[in-house]
């Protein structure tokens, strides 16, 4: 009788264990329940306010985006992710577009010199007068006037305010509200790059009285444009719905509701697409090829502002010793063939870089020194410079040490690691040798600013704006290989002051074809991002910038 | 044995202070800090934003600073707030526990049931064709890895049958209980297994080795049927070692599960753990951390309490 207690009995023992555990996190549980309730109040409240309608009308039109992993938070000034979600909600007075320009959003143009926009007052002072679109309102119904623009201003410059640009709106020093359509802006000194700034404008009477690091509105926007922030599931999603006073017309935006679904696993994503439950995700240049016969999706290759490179650091004395002498990089860049990385490790789907500027840019120099693919060249300058394998070990030497190097990996980019080992595999053909180092991401970034490390396959984007002295000048503050040549820092630094295209062009052309010349840094390809898309959706323009795909989002169908 | 549970409970104290400066230490010997993130834009970042990052999260300040003020916080109930989210660490972790605690508490239970029946009739007729096929597929379930066998589950029931959802806890809107139970199977599913490998294995073992002793023999030549003997006589005293190695499992349950929860983009605690690994979000990984340390530790007590119920001879 006893043993046939036995199995209900073990049944209860399981239960037991169970709840005697749930039990014994709650000492510390009711001291949390008081924190944890009302915080999540105002994320779930504005939810099922507008949730209600989804009721009304059959044919409600959801679109669902698979996206990678989950962002930080929904403030586009202090996010450290892409801000493609956020600029859904929130408008700025500009945006880049599919054609690697800048567009005017919630400004009616972008001044500019000829259009009278920008007055020069001499002193390299300038004067720049922003002409705002009537008519927009804010989520909550308040107008949107100059107070807002000039309030970002503030709101950026504040001293700690950590927006990753801050020094670029440093030199404006005063942002007058002229009428509440109107905003004047005073620069201090010229910044060529001025119309990528603003690329999200703040309410004012939202974020005033708030802490911008955890204040509401991270996790509770209110912006201007074609979607209205609903609600975001930790871990889950994010989802937004049709703004119905959308500023542009009443037939703006033509979709429903979007909802943003984390899937941190590409693989996962692949799945998720394949058996319908997205419309839209972004995949691995990999797995291209298993879309192209699906029916109702098409993948689409969007060419980025961001390029793969082979970087050289000085920064130590063995990197000084390897590298210092400019022929030696240059005949490593020779012996690499950038053709086959492109072609064979990439499936084709991505171009040859030359230069850092994307080809889609005006700004593009196609007459930069090339490094193509010679065995021949390459070893004939590491003769040149004294590397010569006198051990007959296959591996060339000099005074005792041998021509051999650690490429520092990234243990979260399977992308990359592979172009190392291929790169290795081809500098073996010249008596080089290639070691490893492969650490994680974040060990990875602090090891590569400090500059500690010999040899790294990166990658970097260059917003629709060309500047790349933050890169390559002595004192930039993203330059790690020990890059400085006086003459490209002048090159650079003069074109960053030129308002206009025609000045700035050929200062950048020259600074292109010298960076090259300079062989630290060897541009390996333009990224591209493979995108699947169902083929109900229109109007989709994807731009590779650092505003991500979504700027047109308010023009976007769904069939 | 309330001085005992007692005793045990005042001993916590100094373990887990212990534990929080280990853990502590080794968080900040990982290479790389928590501007990295600012890193992943890799766009130009203004040095200047940096440095007041790391200023105003204390970064700055020497370690054995760092960990007196965390520790003065959390004495207080104060977890801090994420780096990376500037939400309060507490509310972050407490909301993915219902999720955490849903995946995983299924997978326990179903693991628990299936596992303990299959080891007990392995153990009651080895080498049996049940046997072999239990011992082939235990090992085949120990061996599999995880995110495979996730995607492969992924493929055959979402993507070919279209039975179940590849990932996630809900499809958008729809908030039934049918729905939530159908995107609940797949993981749990994953879970389970390898746990229904190792556990029926632990049960087959120690009852193998139980149903040779003396005392069974006793009870079978006492004329008690089968039934008594192995479900009543060896079954609880083999039950002593499978009870530890489930205590230390149920641990988990609050940690969630890391690699399953990422490839079937579950909001658990593992999810919330693998982000703040790679932002370096400090604060985040101390709570998920010492959440995770309490948990072993009560449900080593738990054990222990299991342990003098199921053999009257240890006695505390």
């Amino acid at each position: 009788m006893k043993a046939r207690n036995w199995y209900t009995t073990l049944g209860a023992l399981m239960m037991t264990i169970v709840l005697v555990a749930c039990g014994a996190g709650a000492p510390s549980a009711p001291a949390a329940q008081p924190t944890a309730a009302p915080a999540a109040e105002p994320t779930t409240a504005p939810a099922d306010v507008a949730t209600a309608p989804a009721a009304e009308g059959g044919a409600r039109k959801l679109l669902r985006i698979g996206y990678g992993g989950e962002i930080d938070t929904l403030n586009p000034l202090t996010s450290q992710f892409l801000i493609d979600i956020h600029l859904t909600m929130i408008e700025g007075l500009i945006v880049s577009n599919d054609k690697n320009e800048y567009i005017p959003v919630l400004a009616k143009e972008i001044p500019t010199v000829e259009n009278g926009g920008v007055v020069e007052l001499g002193g390299g002072r300038s004067e720049m007068t922003w002409h705002l679109q009537e008519g927009v309102k804010w989520h909550d119904g308040v107008d949107f006037t100059g107070e807002d623009v000039c309030y970002t201003w503030s709101f950026i410059i504040a001293e700690g305010s950590e927006v990753y640009n801050r020094d670029s709106y440093l030199p404006i020093s005063a942002c007058e509200v002229v009428d509440p359509l109107t905003v004047k802006m005073t620069w201090e000194e010229p910044y060529a790059a001025y119309n990528g700034l603003f690329e999200a404008i703040l309410p004012k009477h939202i974020m005033e009285g708030q802490d911008p690091k955890t204040g509401d509105f991270n996790r509770n926007p209110v912006g201007t444009g074609p979607f209205v922030f609903a609600e975001w599931q930790s871990g889950e999603y994010i989802r937004v719905t049709r703004n119905p006073n959308y500023w542009r017309g009443p037939q703006y935006p033509a979709i429903d509701e979007v909802v943003f679904t984390f899937i941190p696993d590409a693989n996962t994503r692949v799945n998720a697409l394949k058996a319908g439950e997205q419309d839209w995700g972004q995949i691995q240049p990999n797995q291209v090829r298993e879309f192209e016969n699906l029916a109702g999706y098409k993948p689409i290759l969007v060419s980025q502002n961001s390029w793969v490179h082979f970087d050289f650091s000085v920064k130590t004395e063995r990197g000084q010793k390897l590298f210092g002498d400019r022929r030696v990089r240059q005949a490593i860049f020779h012996a690499i063939d950038r053709e086959a990385i492109a072609n064979d490790l990439m499936e084709g789907t991505v171009t040859v870089a030359d230069t850092v500027i994307a080809p889609s840019s005006p700004y593009f120099n196609p007459d930069v020194p090339k490094y193509d693919y010679n065995l021949e060249l390459a070893g004939q300058l590491l003769d040149e410079a004294g590397w010569v394998d006198s051990d007959g070990d296959g591996i060339r030497d000099k005074d005792g040490e041998k021509l051999s190097f650690t490429i520092m990996n990234r243990a979260d980019r399977a992308d990359r690691t592979t172009i190392a080992q291929f790169i290795q595999a081809q500098l073996k053909d010249v008596g080089v040798e290639v070691l490893f180092d492969t650490q994680e991401s974040a060990a990875w970034t602090g090891t590569w600013r400090t500059g500690a490390w010999e040899a790294v396959v990166g990658g970097w984007i260059l917003p629709a704006d060309p500047s790349f002295t933050g890169l390559f000048a002595c004192d930039g503050a993203n330059n790690m290989t020990g890059l400085c040549s006086e003459e490209l820092d002048a090159l650079m630094k003069e074109s960053d002051t030129k308002f206009s295209q025609a000045e700035r062009k050929p200062l950048l052309d020259e600074a292109q074809a010298l960076l090259a010349e300079e062989a630290f840094s060897l541009p390996l390809y333009y990224n591209v991002t493979p995108v699947v898309v169902s083929e109900r959706l229109g109007n989709f323009k994807p731009s590779g910038t650092n505003l991500g795909s979504f700027w047109n989002v308010y023009e976007w169908t769904l069939e | 044995m309330g001085r005992y549970v007692i005793r045990r409970l005042i001993q916590m104290v100094p373990l887990l202070l212990g534990i929080s400066l280990l853990i502590f230490l080794l968080i900040q010997a990982a290479p790389g800090g928590p501007e990295a993130v600012f890193l992943e834009r890799s766009t130009f970042v203004d040095p200047a934003a940096i440095e007041s990052f790391r200023r105003r999260l204390g970064l700055d300040q020497p370690l054995h600073i760092q960990y007196l003020r965390w520790l003065g916080a959390v004495l207080t109930g104060d977890f801090g707030v994420s780096y990376s989210s500037g939400r309060p660490v507490l509310e972050m972790v407490l909301e993915r526990v219902p999720a955490t605690l849903e995946l995983m508490g299924l997978s326990f239970v179903l693991a628990a049931l299936i596992a303990l029946p299959l080891g007990i009739y392995s153990a009651y007729r080895p080498y049996s064709f049940t046997d072999m096929s239990a011992t082939t597929l235990s090992f085949l379930g120990m061996a599999m890895p995880v995110f495979w066998f996730g995607l492969l589950l992924q493929l055959i029931f979402a993507v070919q049958l279209g039975w179940l959802p590849t990932s996630g806890r809900v499809t958008v809107g729809d908030a039934s209980l049918h729905d939530r139970i159908l995107h609940l199977i797949l993981p749990a599913l994953v879970l389970s297994i390898r746990q229904i490998a190792g556990w029926s294995r632990y049960m087959r073992a120690s009852l193998l080795d139980v149903i040779g002793a003396d005392f069974i023999r006793t009870a079978r030549a006492k004329g008690l049927s089968e039934r008594v003997v192995v479900l009543g006589h060896a079954v609880k005293n083999a039950m002593i070692p499978v009870v530890s190695i489930m205590a230390l499992d149920l641990a988990g349950l609050f940690s969630g599960a890391v690699i399953t929860e990422t490839i079937f983009a579950w909001p658990g605690i593992g999810r919330l753990f693998v982000q703040a690994m790679f932002s370096r979000d400090y604060p985040v990984l101390m709570c998920v951390l010492m959440i995770g340390s309490v948990m072993i530790v009560v449900c080593n007590l738990l054990a222990d309490v299991i342990y003098g119920w199921l053999d009257p001879r240890i006695a505390y």
